[in-house]
């Protein structure tokens, strides 16, 4: 069933995002070229640097327009397929509520990644100028993967280590997704439970879950310092010391975000399953 | 084995008892009125049958099961609100509905849609308000549920569609299925139904068949609805 | 057929009466097939285990049978269906002579009010 939960809230967020990213793209490609080949119709005809001054303008606004549509189509998917009337439909549906919460889950994540990595490719673009540069040349750019094994070797880090970092890496940038995501689920889900003033209610627990996290991590993050002192704060001496504490760092700054994204998931279930109360 | 059955069951809202201790069986190839008036806990009741309310005492069975995925299954639900995503064209509903409801019959609702003129193309939002919410009708009839619970299907609509709701009720009409209609406009629906729940402020006072009424009463229900809950 | 339905008494006795009255005056003719239930109850209107009832009770009443595979038909006997007819008209004349009795008329009063009617109707009657 989470297929088929996914392919409709692919299908229903599509309608939005697809053309977003489609506009994106275009006016990233757009400033561009206007960055690349601008100079030289500049010095031919003056008044188009009007014209190219609003292409990276509206590339600009664009990167931003497309962020905040990525988190608003996330947090209306919910709240209106969810908690307003099309809940009467998704709720009745032989799925359970955590089919319901982790389409939304993925597909939001998605989109947002999607995004992310639209701007960040264009952008990495944008700033190599091909123009100068062949494949080849891009290639050598950076070390061989011979080059990288020996300088590996040579410090005592072994494939592992790389590979559980770039693990380590990968789970914290999607663990920051999920919880962005789950905060929104979590205030909304226990905002609804109420007869009256849902929108308010849903706000105060946004504010709420947020203040209980900060105090919650400023005081693990006092905690454990204090604990781990030493380690912490040991004179790294070698590049390999040097890799563990930033493996012990991203290690609790994981745990962390898995203890936060488990308290926002399990909010979330309850309100949708116990305190459900549409109007 | 009753296809419904809510044993004690209340609900409260803060303050307000919405549901007070309502005991309630529905048997198979029934069709049941639930009557009351305005504000006296029949969409309350369908919405807790349906698992979009949690019982505050009480339980629900569904063919024997609580409320869950797998009662969703046989439970065709028609909400009193629209509820379908005004996006959406009828086709694509119709795919979404023959996605999770393995007992959606398509050439059924095709049939029905044919009917009513209504094209595959069109969308929600192009409709006018009967238009969706004969659609809504459709939709819920076209399933070969073991239960509909139909909350205020002709409350609204003009009596050329209440004759056609009615109609499609009785057509879609399976002994092994039971139907709950949940209205406040008894003299329109009275001829379809076998039996009748009377509730006020959340409590069942009756349910007995349509024909014991009139036999015992020498009234309609509507008539002897009224006199029960004279102001 | 028409079906028109009083509040004060069951639905299905006066599903019973109208389904008769249609078989006594040949709408129904005998040795006919009856629609389904669930046609049936469409065209009245009415629930199907209401309609299924009063079937039930013609067929008690011996005015329909059932041929287990084919469905249910009207009788071919034809005596059956003149008690019907028997039995709807005596009815009919009871609420008659009741009414007349409230209006305060007496037998010969009755007797000669008919005949008048008889006279005055001759043309499109057909009594």
């Amino acid at each position: 069933m989470l297929g088929k939960l996914l392919k409709h809230e692919f299908r229903a967020t599509g309608r939005t995002m697809l053309p977003v990213l489609g506009v994106l793209t275009a006016l990233v490609v757009l400033a561009n070229l206007v960055v690349r080949f601008g100079d030289q119709i500049i010095s031919r005809y003056r008044l188009a640097a009007v014209l190219f001054a609003l292409i990276v303008a509206a590339a600009v606004f664009g990167v931003i327009a497309a962020e905040v549509m990525a988190i608003v189509v996330m947090v209306q998917r919910f709240y209106k397929n969810l908690l307003g009337d099309e809940g009467y439909l998704m709720h009745t549906l032989p799925v359970s509520v955590h089919g319901l919460i982790w389409s939304k889950l993925i597909v939001s994540l998605v989109w947002i990644f999607a995004t992310n990595l639209v701007i960040f490719l264009l952008g990495t673009l944008s700033v190599v100028n091909l123009g100068d540069l062949s494949v080849g040349q891009i290639m050598t750019g950076f070390p061989s993967a011979e080059e990288i094994r020996e300088a590996m070797a040579k410090l005592g880090i072994t494939r592992m280590d790389l590979w559980l970092l770039i693990l380590e890496a990968i789970l914290i940038v999607l663990c920051s997704g999920l919880i962005t995501c789950l905060h929104f689920y979590a205030a909304m889900s226990l905002g609804h439970m109420f007869t009256q003033n849902k929108i308010l209610m849903s706000i105060v627990f946004f504010v709420g879950i947020n203040f209980l996290f900060s105090a919650m991590g400023g005081i693990l993050g006092t905690v454990s310092i204090q604990f781990n002192a030493d380690r912490f704060f040991m004179e790294s001496s070698t590049v390999l010391d040097g890799l563990r504490q930033l493996r012990m760092m991203m290690n609790s700054m994981l745990g962390y975000s898995l203890v936060q994204g488990l308290i926002l998931y399990i909010a979330t279930a309850l309100g949708l399953q116990k305190g459900l109360n549409l109007a | 084995m009753a296809i419904l059955e809510c044993k004690g069951l209340s609900k409260r809202f803060g303050s307000v008892q919405a549901l007070d201790n309502v005991n309630l069986t529905i048997e198979p190839g029934r069709v049941v009125g639930l009557l009351g008036p305005n504000g006296s806990g029949k969409t309350t009741l369908l919405k807790l049958c349906n698992g979009l309310l949690t019982p505050s005492a009480g339980e629900i069975l569904i063919a024997g099961a609580k409320p869950g995925p797998e009662t969703k299954a046989v439970v065709s639900y028609l909400p009193d609100k629209p509820y379908l995503a005004d996006w959406m064209n009828v086709g694509q509903l119709m795919d979404f509905f023959a996605d999770f409801y393995g007992d959606f019959d398509r050439e059924r609702a095709l049939d029905m849609l044919a009917h009513l003129n209504i094209n595959e193309q069109q969308s929600i939002k192009q409709m006018s308000k009967g238009t969706r919410e004969k659609v809504q009708l459709i939709l819920v009839m076209s399933r070969k549920a073991g239960l509909y619970l139909l909350d205020e299907p002709i409350g609204g609509v003009d009596p050329a569609t209440r004759d056609y709701i009615l109609d499609t009720i009785i057509r879609n009409y399976n002994p092994a299925a039971a139907v709950v209609i949940s209205t406040h406009l008894i003299a329109d629906v009275e001829q379809v139904l076998d039996e009748v729940v009377f509730i006020r402020n959340g409590q069942i006072m009756l349910q007995s068949p349509v024909d014991a009424i009139r036999e015992d009463k020498g009234m309609s229900v509507d008539q002897y609805f009224r006199e029960v809950f004279k102001c | 057929m028409e079906w028109k339905f009083r509040s004060d008494l069951p639905i299905y006795s006066q599903l019973v009466e109208q389904i008769s009255l249609g078989i006594v005056s040949g709408e129904f003719p005998p040795g006919a097939k009856l629609p389904s239930v669930r046609d049936l109850a469409m065209e009245a209107g009415v629930n199907p285990n209401t309609m299924q009832r009063a079937l039930q009770e013609l067929e008690r009443e011996g005015l329909v049978y059932t041929q287990r595979t084919a469905g249910r038909f009207v009788t071919e006997q034809i005596g059956v269906i003149q008690g019907a007819r028997r039995t709807i008209a005596r009815q009919s004349a009871r609420i008659f002579l009741d009414d007349m009795k409230k209006l305060g008329y007496g037998r010969e009063e009755i007797l000669s009010l008919l005949e008048e009617e008889k006279e005055e109707n001759h043309g499109d009657s057909g009594v």
